[in-house]
């Protein structure tokens, strides 16, 4: 197994996990103007 | 190397700042009359943003990430896969039966509601009995996890570090319940994940990037450099596909998120929840790949020290700030989530549609008893927790124990003919072969090895169905379940009791279905599931005020 190989895989998954991140922080931003915007509560 | 700690005051002052600001947004969503439905279901109505991240914080705890580590270290590269890989999956595997439990019973609060809607008493009791033990056993261990990183990484005594997480989670659960708890695990969801991507690649560089790999190679075996080891299959991939599936049927964890996301929003929740614990456990699994290739020894021959040693060797103190609160959310949103999840069962199972009869529940005794129940739980989770079982393998056990209900379960969700009868003996007699094969108190040898290796097959054809069946229907369920049992079966007899664990989990899989279908099959009574509905509606029809 090449090191460059072993690097991607090492990397890849925090990668995976920071796109994971941003949709999930998107998501709440959106529910969260609109919960605010109809005086309601987000959860 | 020098190992790197945080001294007394700066752990005080992390674990202040991230219990005190939990409880402090906790109060953001508290009521001076709290709404008992709510308080278990958070109202159903849940957005994919917070449900998904609650799901995946609920899905990652702390001893998955340790134990992803230690999959790492023994199996070498495959290792963080078949921890993590089969775990995340499960997560999709689960969701077709959710959309059909919520398409059944949109208002309960319990999976094991259900079944007493479905055959009764004794269902209920066995399916909540061994969900209350399973979050015991978790919070538990979330418990030991934080006692031990704690005092692991300052002069704090574990008994002190128990006392202070268990404190800090009761304290913001404890009123709102599930919606705490969820909202809670949206900020700790961020603040592990953050915390991964920034801490992998950290101690990566830091412990010499990819020249790690051509001069730590000689540190590994053969097995351990390859991808498809079937050592780290049948050692740890096999065992954990077995029980990982009848994790997510027995864990009340998960059923709780269920009942609370918008059903329109289950499939989107699923799916990230997926990826999104699959890529962290896999990627923090990889740091003990990386502890393999650099030499590192376990300190105290212990790999559950792997990632905390790992920090703190190669993290400065501000990385390793992040990463002590990477470890504290992972484990507390695990914690608030067994504390929440084991209030309703207490309020639904045990109070609600047992001890008050023919829906005369009280809504402000249901609250009361929830509330009771997590300060209870708290307090066994320490007494456990302070004796320091070895509770990650009694949960193991769980586990595998609540493999002799998932087939009894998903079939009494979709076949009319399941009864009562069907329900409780199967599960009783998939224990009563599970428990002397798993602690080897028959011997599998000659003939008893032939007869555990059949049923270990037909076991593997069960898990193998029910997963398909979930989004083909029967037909392909069937089709899957035979495939796989076909294709197992050469090699299978005369090899699978060499992996008692595994036999075991398999075998209790395979009598349960066997039977569960035999007594079922020539019955005449059939179940009318628009019932279920109707009996599992909401307690308490007051609106909360603020």
């Amino acid at each position: 197994m090449s090191p460059t190989f072993l690097t991607i895989y090492v990397l890849i998954f925090p990668a995976i996990v920071a796109v994971v991140l941003f949709f999930l922080l998107n998501a709440f931003w959106k529910e969260w103007r609109k919960a605010r915007k109809a005086g309601k509560s987000i959860i | 190397m020098q190992l790197n700690t945080l001294g007394t005051p700066l752990i005080l002052f992390l674990i202040l700042f991230f219990f005190g600001g939990t409880f402090l947004l906790s109060l953001t969503i508290g009521r001076k009359r709290e709404n008992a439905d709510n308080y278990m279901t958070a109202g159903n109505e849940v957005g994919f943003g917070i449900s998904a991240a609650s799901m995946t914080a609920t899905w990652i705890w702390a001893a998955s990430l340790y134990a992803s580590a230690t999959s790492g270290y023994t199996y070498g590269i495959s290792g963080p896969i078949h921890y993590g890989l089969w775990g995340a999956l499960m997560i999709l595997f689960i969701y077709p039966f959710g959309r059909r439990i919520r398409s059944i019973a949109p208002n309960a609060h319990t999976l094991a509601e259900i079944l007493h809607a479905r055959h009764g008493r004794s269902s209920q009791l066995i399916l909540a009995g061994s969900n209350l033990l399973g979050s015991l056993l978790s919070l538990t261990s979330n418990f030991i996890a934080g006692g031990a990183l704690i005092s692991m990484l300052s002069p704090v005594s574990f008994s002190a570090g128990i006392l202070m997480i268990g404190t800090g989670v009761l304290l913001y659960t404890l009123w709102s319940g599930v919606r705490a708890s969820i909202l809670t695990d949206f900020i700790q969801v961020c603040a592990m994940l953050g915390a991964v991507v920034i801490i992998v690649p950290a101690v990566f560089f830091a412990a010499g990037g990819p020249e790690i790999f051509s001069a730590g190679a000689v540190n590994l075996t053969a097995s351990q450099q390859s991808f498809f080891s079937s050592d780290a299959f049948f050692n740890q991939g096999a065992p954990y596909i077995a029980a990982v599936l009848a994790y997510a049927i027995g864990n009340q964890t998960i059923a709780q998120r269920l009942f609370a996301v918008r059903e329109d929003k289950i499939r989107q929740t699923f799916v990230t929840a997926t990826i999104g614990y699959g890529a962290t456990v896999i990627g923090v699994g990889i740091l003990g790949v990386l502890a393999l290739y650099l030499g590192v020894e376990p300190m105290d021959g212990d790999t559950n020290n792997l990632i905390p040693q790992l920090a703190s060797m190669y993290l400065g103190p501000i990385l390793l700030c992040v990463f002590f609160v990477m470890v504290i959310g992972s484990l507390a949103s695990t914690a608030d989530s067994d504390l929440a999840a084991m209030s309703s069962i207490m309020m639904t199972d045990i109070y609600g549609r047992n001890i008050a009869m023919n829906g005369n529940a009280s809504p402000r005794l249901l609250l009361l008893v929830g509330r009771i129940t997590m300060i209870a739980a708290t307090v066994a989770a320490l007494f456990f927790a302070s004796s320091k079982f070895n509770i990650l393998e009694l949960l193991v056990l769980v586990g595998a124990i609540w493999g002799a209900l998932v087939f009894p379960v998903i079939a009494s969700f979709y076949w009319d003919k399941v009864t009562n009868r069907a329900f409780s003996i199967s599960v009783i007699a998939a224990l009563a072969a599970f428990f002397p094969v798993r602690f080897g108190w028959i011997a599998l040898e000659g003939a008893t090895a032939f007869v555990t290796d059949f049923l270990a097959v037909v076991g593997v054809g069960v898990i193998a169905g029910l997963m398909i069946f979930g989004f083909l229907g029967r037909t392909g369920g069937i089709a899957a379940g035979l495939i796989a049992a076909l294709a197992v079966l050469p090699f299978g007899i005369g090899f699978l009791h060499q992996y008692p664990v595994l036999t075991a989990s398999l075998l209790a899989y395979a009598v349960s279905m066997i039977l569960c279908v035999a007594l079922s099959w020539t019955g005449r009574e059939r179940f009318d599931f628009a019932r279920i509905g109707a009996e599992t509606g909401n307690f308490d029809n007051t609106t909360s005020t603020t």
